[in-house]
This record gives C-alpha cells, sequence and structure tokens, in this order.
C-alpha cells in the first residue's frame, strides 16, 4: 500500500461554552490515500464537515481544535504558521462549500474570483490566468465559459453557480479536494450532473478527494472507502462495497435501513433509528449509540469500545453485527 | 443603462423645479416687499411704479415663468436687505462654504475611514474598543456642543487656532480661499473637525458594522479556503461589499451636512452660505432664503444622482437589467 496522502491522527475539536469545553470531534484518525476518494458520512452534527474544516484549519471561535495532528505528503500542517497554512490552501487542498448561492463573491466577477485564486498560487500572468480560468469554465461544462467569466454570480443559475464553486476548488490543482455536501443545496436534478462532473475531474485530476455527505447513495456512487461519523467520534471505516455489503456498527446498519430504497414490489421501505444523536456535551459514558441499540449491555453503558480493525474493516462496537450476541 | 441614467435626471429636474416652485411661492407670498424696497414717504405713484417693475401685477403663473427664466439668465432677484443681487451675494460665500465642506471631507475620509476598517477587521483589540466608544460622544454629541468645546479647549486654553472668522484670504479671479495662506488652514480645521465630528463617527460604526457582517458570510470564508492573503480578503473581498452601503447612507446624510453647516458655521462666524442663511432669517430677507432653499436642493440632488449612478461601477448586480 502506497504512503497516504493525508493521515489524521487524534483530531480533536471543542466548542468553547460558558467555560466549558465541549468535544465536537473526540480523537478521530483517517488516512486518505493519493487519489482516493473517501466518503465521510453521518448525521447533521456528527462532527462530519468539522472535521474537514478543522483540516484545513478554518475552525472559528468558540470552535478550536484541542488535539491531533494532520500530515499531508508527509509535512505536519498542525505545525504550521497561519501565513504557512494560507499556500496549503487553495494550492494544496481545494475545498469546495455546499451552499453555491452565498460562496461566491457577489460583487466581483466570476473570472475575478478565479484568476486571483490561480495567480495566488500559480506564477501566471494575467492573460495565462483568464486563459486557464476559461478553460476550468469549459472542463465543469459550464456552456459559452467566456461570458460566464464576465459575469457576476447573480446572473447564473445555482448549478452553474456550484460549477464556479468547483472550479475555483480545483483551479490551483490541489493533491486533495474537500467536498462539504457539495449537492445538498442543490435541486434533485442538478445533483446528479454535480457528482458525474465531480467524479470526472477527480479521474481527469487524479486528485485525491473527501466527500462529505449524509448521503449514502451518494458514497455508494463516489466513494472508494467510507469513514461513517456519530457524534464526533469515527465509529466505521471499510472499503465502501464491504461496509455497504456487510455494516459491522448497528448504527451504520441503521443508517442504511433509513435510506429511502424501494423493495422488489416497489413500495418505498424507511426504517428510522429510534431516537436521536446526542447533542453537544450530552454525550453518554461508554458507546456514544448504546441508548439508541437494541444491542446494548452494560458494556457498551460503561467502557467506549476502540475502533478495532479486522482485515480492513474496522468498527468501534463491543458486539458488532458480524459476531453473534452470546 | 442610458435611458435609466435619463430617467433619473429628469426625475432630478422635476423635483428641483418642485422645490423651485415652493421657494417661489415663499418670495410671492411672505412678506411686503413694497415696505422694505421702498422709503415709508413714496407715493402712490412711486409704489405702483415698482409694482409693475417688479410684475407683482401680473397672474401667480407668469411670475413664476418670470422667476424661473431671471433663473436661468443669472438673475436671482434682489436681497430685501442689503439690496443687493442674490446670486452675486451667494457666489461671494460659496467659496468659503466649498472649502469647509472639502476639509471635513478630508477629515471624515482620512479619519473616519482608517478607524472604521480597523474596528472591523479587529473588533477585539483594545484600540478598537477605545474608538467605539470615544466615537459614542461623535455621535450623541451635538454639532454646536463639539463647535465650543473645541474652542474652549484650542482657541481659549492652548491658543493654537482661531475661534471665528477664515483667516486670511486671497483672491483667484472671484474665487476667495483660504487654502493658500498658513492662517487661513489654521482657521480651517477647527470647523472642519467639527462639522466631520458626526460624519467621521458615522463611517466608522457603519463600516465596522458593515466588515463585521461580510466578515462572517460564506464568501469571505471561501475565499480564505482558496488561501487568498488576508490583505486581499479584507481590501478587495470585503470592503467591496461593505462599501455600497455606506456610501449610500452617506449620501443620505448630506442633508445632515447641510444642516450642519449652518450650525458650524454660526458657531466659528465662518462666512458662508449657513452664515448668510442665518443673517438671512433673521432679516427675513425672502428672496436669499428662497435661493439658498433651492441651492442646496439641487446640491442634495446632483450628489445623490451621482452616488445612484456610481453603483453600478461598484456592484455588478446593478449593470445590467436596470434599464
Amino acid at each position: 500500500m502506497t504512503a497516504p496522502l493525508l493521515e489524521v491522527r487524534d483530531l480533536s475539536v471543542t466548542l468553547a461554552r460558558g467555560g466549558d469545553e465541549l468535544p465536537v470531534l473526540d480523537k478521530v484518525s483517517f488516512d486518505i490515500a493519493p487519489g482516493e476518494v473517501l466518503g465521510v458520512v453521518g448525521e447533521s452534527g456528527a462532527g462530519k464537515s468539522m472535521a474537514g474544516v478543522a483540516i484545513i484549519d478554518l475552525l472559528v471561535p468558540p470552535l478550536r481544535r484541542s488535539g491531533g495532528t494532520i500530515t499531508l505528503g508527509g509535512e505536519r500542517l498542525d505545525l504550521l504558521t497561519p501565513r504557512q497554512m494560507r499556500r496549503v490552501r487553495g494550492k494544496r487542498i481545494g475545498f469546495v462549500f455546499q451552499d453555491p448561492m452565498t460562496s461566491l463573491n457577489p460583487v466581483l466577477t466570476i473570472g475575478r474570483q478565479l484568476t486571483d485564486t490561480m495567480r495566488r498560487h500559480l506564477p501566471l500572468s494575467r492573460n495565462e490566468a483568464r486563459e486557464r480560468a476559461i478553460a476550468w469554465l469549459t472542463r465543469t461544462g459550464l456552456p459559452n465559459p467566456a461570458r460566464v467569466f464576465a459575469a457576476a454570480p447573480h446572473e447564473l443559475s445555482g448549478g452553474q453557480r456550484q460549477r464556479v464553486v468547483i472550479a475555483l476548488a480545483l483551479c490551483a490543482e490541489p493533491d486533495l479536494v474537500i467536498a462539504d455536501e457539495p449537492t445538498t443545496a442543490l435541486d434533485v436534478s442538478v445533483q446528479a450532473h454535480m457528482l458525474q462532473l465531480l467524479r470526472d475531474l477527480h479521474e481527469e485530476t487524479g486528485t485525491a478527494m473527501m466527500l462529505i455527505t449524509h448521503d449514502l447513495g451518494v458514497i455508494a456512487k463516489m466513494a472508494d472507502r467510507v469513514a461513517v461519523f456519530y457524534a464526533g467520534r469515527l465509529i466505521e471505516t471499510a472499503r465502501t462495497e464491504m461496509l455497504i455489503a456487510r455494516p459491522l456498527h448497528p448504527y451504520t446498519a441503521g443508517l442504511m435501513q433509513a435510506t429511502p430504497a424501494l423493495d422488489a414490489a416497489g413500495v418505498m421501505r424507511v426504517k428510522a433509528i429510534p431516537g436521536s444523536m446526542p447533542g453537544l456535551g450530552a454525550t453518554p459514558p461508554g458507546c456514544a449509540f448504546h441508548p439508541r441499540c437494541n444491542r446494548s449491555r452494560d458494556l457498551c453503558r460503561q467502557v467506549t469500545p476502540p475502533l478495532a480493525d479486522a482485515g480492513g474493516h474496522a468498527a468501534a462496537c463491543h458486539f458488532p453485527l458480524r459476531q453473534e450476541v452470546a | 443603462m442610458i435611458s435609466y441614467t435619463v430617467g433619473r435626471i429628469l426625475q432630478t429636474l422635476l423635483v428641483l423645479l418642485v422645490i423651485s416652485f415652493i421657494a417661489f411661492l415663499l418670495v410671492a407670498t411672505l412678506g411686503d416687499p413694497l415696505g422694505l424696497l421702498l422709503p415709508p414717504e413714496a407715493s402712490l405713484a412711486d409704489r405702483q411704479e415698482l409694482i409693475a417693475r417688479l410684475g407683482l401685477d401680473q397672474p401667480l403663473l407668469a411670475r413664476f415663468l418670470h422667476f424661473l427664466g431671471g433663473m436661468m439668465q443669472g438673475d436671482f432677484g434682489l436681497s430685501y436687505r442689503t439690496q443687493e443681487g442674490v446670486g452675486a451675494m451667494i457666489a461671494a460665500r460659496l467659496p468659503a462654504t466649498i472649502e469647509l465642506a472639502f476639509a471635513s471631507l478630508l477629515v471624515t475620509l482620512f479619519v473616519g475611514v482608517p478607524l472604521g476598517i480597523l474596528c472591523g477587521v479587529r473588533p477585539n483589540a483594545a484600540i478598537s474598543r477605545v474608538v467605539m466608544l470615544v466615537s459614542i460622544a461623535g455621535i450623541t454629541l451635538p454639532n454646536f456642543v463639539v463647535g465650543v468645546l473645541l474652542i474652549a479647549i484650542f482657541s481659549v486654553q492652548l491658543g493654537w487656532f482661531p475661534s471665528f472668522g477664515r483667516g486670511q484670504t486671497v483672491d483667484l479671479g472671484g474665487w476667495t480661499t483660504g487654502l493658500l495662506t498658513l492662517s487661513g488652514w489654521q482657521a480651517v480645521i477647527l470647523p472642519a473637525i467639527t462639522l466631520a465630528a458626526f460624519q467621521v463617527t458615522f463611517v466608522i460604526r457603519m463600516l465596522r458594522t458593515q466588515l463585521l457582517e461580510v466578515g462572517q458570510s460564506e464568501h469571505i470564508r471561501f475565499a480564505r479556503a482558496r488561501g487568498l492573503s488576508e490583505r486581499r480578503v479584507w481590501f478587495s473581498y470585503a470592503m467591496r461589499n461593505a462599501l455600497l452601503p455606506t456610501i449610500t447612507m452617506l449620501a443620505l446624510q448630506l442633508g445632515n451636512v447641510i444642516a450642519f453647516s449652518v450650525v458650524t458655521e454660526g458657531v466659528f462666524a465662518w462666512p458662508g452660505l449657513g452664515s448668510l442663511f442665518l443673517q438671512s432669517v433673521q432679516s427675513a430677507d425672502i428672496p436669499v432664503i428662497a435661493i439658498y432653499l433651492i441651492f442646496v436642493g439641487a446640491v442634495f440632488m446632483i450628489i445623490n444622482l451621482i452616488v445612484e449612478l456610481s453603483y453600478p461601477l461598484l456592484d455588478p448586480r446593478l449593470r445590467r437589467g436596470r434599464a
């Protein structure tokens, strides 16, 4: 196996509230290999977006990174100065924002935003930057790229804007792209196009991707490997086909059953997980999922299960599904 | 865009016409010009002769058209108080007021804008907190109090600056300027600060609020996530968004500047339009008051027009589809 591009070890994020430091992310570790797509899945508030933002060091107080290491291509990002970190953002890690309606500066043209970003990281003349920007707009499938270059964001539709956001994240040719719910804010009809675009660009450029989503369907289509987050912890990770075929953690299994699907008779089946995820600072002792789990025992209530790796499939559960309950 | 511009100019002209009519009604219906212009012992024939000469026997509309026509040709009527042409009186006072306004604009730009940016970019720095605290004084203290306080400190106690007048002036072909002499500059400093006090605090608070708000927005986070430098993020990405509302609010504040300039000129005996207006009000010199109102209205409208027509330069959202 090749050396990972990104290594995240024991990443913790806390939120300061009234003198307390509430854990948002609790010692999360994962790797992304060069060119790999890691799907990060979980409910809202599970900490998956926080992990992405923490990697590029853009957490806004009262949130802060409270521990752990982040290594990109052998370099410790968590030790860099803010100035050095600005050279990593955009250039080595691109970030696709969720909502295209608010992510673009309303008073600057698309071209200006693209060329500013490229010229920040690459030695390009004004004209070269312009040509490349138009090439990127073409690559992202925008009709009439020269017109889009001169346009202001309000002249484009939501789908077109998201294509621009993707172009902005990729235009300095980063090794890793973090895409935070890149399709959530879009119409369903546009979502499929956007995923296809991300897939195509990923294949063309060979960039690795951290795809953050709550949609297991997106994961199944896009990701090589999956990491499941629950209440600020990573609870299961495996290759996508392994995880979907045989989830080990009861939460992952529940999440899959909660994804709407048509059964053989064409009837929509959705099975919700009872209860809800614990809020900030309300994580129960032991396994965070035990109050909602029908397999929980005393052990689950007392001891937090470690992420136990078994042949590339790791789950943090005392009584994983493959194993018979004694 | 062109038809929009033409439309706005026509609108401006229409409003100016209405202002002129109201000002004309003041002249036509208030006061008794005959009593003011003729000696008490004037005969009935003298009176009839003056009525005919001033056109007071004509119908109201004809007199208004005559009034407008006169203004077009530079005839702004006669002052009841001094019997001089109102146009000449205003022209003589105009340079002082324009120079005062210009000096206070400089103060606003060179003090207000940098401090506003500082308070918006570093809202928690000690110096920002001090600026915000002091700026409450600028918002709450009335203009004339600021002026009197400045006089008490810098003219009476320290003796650095004169407390009235505009110092030595130089006549440049009909434009008397105080900006070419040292005493002229010394004289303009206190009135300029007084007049700018409100504007400065206004700009600081407005820019701060706007920058704080824009600084939280997703597009600024995205600009940071693309590695753009802090300087670029603040000065070109955030400032562009913060500037438009600030300029709009400043233009709307112009009425305050005009009102405050009357007060400031009064406090510092500054020989400009504001003190001319005060003198005219005290002696019920209706023609001067009327022309002053029209003049102020015209300045107000024209500056607002320029500001509005410059929006598309700042905001591409306004560039298309607004014809």
